[in-house]
């Protein structure tokens, strides 16, 4: 088997920015990334076939995006790119397990990166599983690369910066909002969090293009709302929604019913950390950041010597911040191979520290608006089902949590919950929440619902037909 | 954009439209499309249902992750309809629960 310097898991900004950084220091360096397309969620390219008459309406992170992938293309030849690559698992011995064009392969290493991003937060409510119910992500994904609007008379709910970018883009491609619901409460915390705009002008300025955009096409921006259900035959053809106190409890005495077709949910990311935790690196909790997080040094090194982690995959904090910690992991792990001098990387990386110190003061305002309260977690009934693939409701949960003390592992052997194919994505982060909000458990018991390899379904032929990676082009 | 209406055409250029057959029915697809963008856009939300409660299931995450808008895609089951590209010709199968199901 093959043993690497320097592997790369995922090829979003982090995973780029690192790449970048290390081969210009001379590394070897290996990208894996699962996608056709580099870029990763925020800056994912347009699908073969498609084009646009002006880029520009795709958002400014297309553009940078573009820069910084025109920047990796030109040094192609010294970094190794597979796309199309699933990392399904880790072993201790620095051994990776990969499928890649209907076969699989092993591949080692000698440092390597995770930066595997982020998704949608699951917020189950009733009817949250009802065809025509999107994450913000994936509606994004639909209309930015795919050019398909979700629907014909959308409604947006959730929380942050993310849905507004959203419905720009709707409103760019011609479609109809209803409305867009916030949960917190902008503009009483906006004031408070001045300092920390101080110097980031770009953000403010993308930040008030969308509210004006959104404001010119007379869609309603409802601040301390939440979706409460969702409603119709087969498929979503109404909401309820309601306004929310300061712990977004909804006030039932202001529900009422919006008609909608499609409804897009965006209440932040959580990371994706399947891959750091099967590499066993130590982890912390934090609502704020995404859930649970490996714990890093400032060399963006895990617990795990060698094992770096950065951007959302290592705590939500946007592409900004994932293309400084990108370019410290890479210099980090030039200057760790003996690429370069000790010295000579620590200069390279002050500045970098300097840039992600001021964005993380805006980061920090942002969060506050948006860290998920406790009445988003109340809204499913005991009929919500809160597992989709093994079909596990509230209901069920509830009955299996006969005192304190049950973990959600335990939860899991009870009732079969996350031991479908999403591999426990879409319930854990709200389960975890659930079990932390008993009155009388201690939070650090809650545990959470561990990753297994294969971290995603793999076919058996798959797994079957093994050869050297290098014969795994399609 | 006329009522009905999905994909977007106001600044956007497709590569070659091609027929695909779904549940036997002919729609049209656009190369680079991936089957669940195909789907939506032919007004078709529903693309699976659940094996215990029978329920209707569309696309959710729309990345890959949720495994919701699992298809039988040329024969093949749970195949997942937003990462696959539609190709000229392709079958595509709503997916049914266990009870539901022939075979």
């Amino acid at each position: 088997m093959k043993v690497c310097d320097f592997i790369i898991i995922g090829g979003g900004p982090g995973g780029i920015a690192a790449a970048i950084k290390a081969a210009q220091a001379g590394v070897n360096v290996t990208l894996l990334d699962e996608n056709e397309r580099l870029g990763g969620q925020v800056f994912r390219q347009l699908e073969k076939g498609f084009k646009v008459a002006d880029p520009d309406a795709l958002g400014p992170d297309f553009k940078e995006g573009k820069e910084l992938l025109h920047q990796f293309y030109s040094m192609q030849d010294k970094i190794r790119y597979l796309n199309n690559t699933l990392v399904w698992g880790i072993s201790e011995d620095h051994t990776l397990a990969l499928a890649r064009n209907e076969s699989s392969s092993s591949l080692g290493f000698k440092h390597l990166l995770v930066a595997t991003g982020a998704y949608d937060r699951p917020v189950p409510f009733p009817g949250w599983t009802l065809p025509g119910v999107f994450t913000a992500g994936g509606a994004q994904k639909l209309v930015k690369s795919e050019g398909v609007l979700p629907g014909q008379n959308i409604l947006l709910a959730g929380t942050g910066p993310l849905q507004l970018v959203l419905a720009d883009q709707i409103l760019k491609a011609g479609g109809r909002i209803e409305a867009i619901l916030e949960a917190g409460n902008i503009g009483k915390n906006w004031l408070r969090g001045l300092k920390g705009i101080w110097g980031n002008w770009d953000f403010l300025k993308e930040g008030m293009r969308y509210l004006r955009s959104i404001q010119k096409a007379g869609v309603p921006l409802l601040r301390s709302h939440v979706i409460l259900e969702a409603r119709g035959d087969g498929h979503v053809e109404e909401a309820l929604i309601a306004k929310v106190d300061k712990n977004w409890r909804p006030r039932l005495n202001t529900a009422r019913s919006v008609k909608a077709d499609s409804i897009c949910l965006g209440y932040g990311l959580v990371s994706s950390t399947e891959l750091a935790m099967l590499a066993e690196c130590e982890h912390k909790y934090d609502l704020r950041q995404g859930g649970y997080i490996p714990r890093r040094k400032a060399n963006m090194e895990t617990s795990m010597p060698g094992i770096y982690a950065v951007g959302d995959g290592a705590g939500v904090a946007g592409r900004k911040v994932a293309i400084e910690e990108g370019c410290i992991a890479g210099i980090s792990v030039a200057s760790a191979l003996g690429s370069i001098p000790r010295a000579n990387a620590r200069e390279q990386i002050k500045p970098c520290r300097k840039r992600l110190d001021k964005i993380n003061r805006f980061r920090k305002i942002l969060d506050d608006i948006s860290l998920p309260r406790k009445g988003l977690y109340e809204l499913a009934t005991d009929r919500t089902v809160i597992c989709r693939c093994e079909e596990v409701t509230l209901g069920q949960l509830k009955a299996a949590l006969a005192d304190d003390t049950i973990q959600i592992k335990d939860l899991k052997r009870m009732t079969r919950l996350g031991m479908g194919p999403c591999e426990g994505r879409m319930c854990g982060p709200f389960v975890v929440e659930m079990l932390r909000h008993r009155p009388n458990a201690p939070v650090e018991d809650v545990g959470c619902l561990k990753p297994r390899p294969s971290i995603k379904p793999v076919a058996l032929g798959v797994l079957a037909a093994e050869k050297p990676v290098e014969n795994t082009e399609a | 954009m006329s009522k009905g209406e999905r994909r977007v055409y106001q600044g956007v250029a497709r590569g070659q439209p091609f027929e695909i057959e779904v549940d036997g029915e002919k729609i049209v697809a656009y190369e680079g499309e991936s089957i669940g963008a195909a789907l939506l856009a032919a007004g078709r939300r529903t693309l699976r249902y659940t094996n215990k409660l029978e329920q209707p299931r569309g696309l959710y995450c729309g990345i890959g992750l949720c495994q919701e808008c699992r298809m039988t895609i040329n024969g093949i089951p749970n195949t997942q309809a937003c990462q696959t590209l539609a190709t000229p010709g392709c079958r595509i199968e709503t997916q049914k629960s266990f009870k539901n199901r022939e075979s």
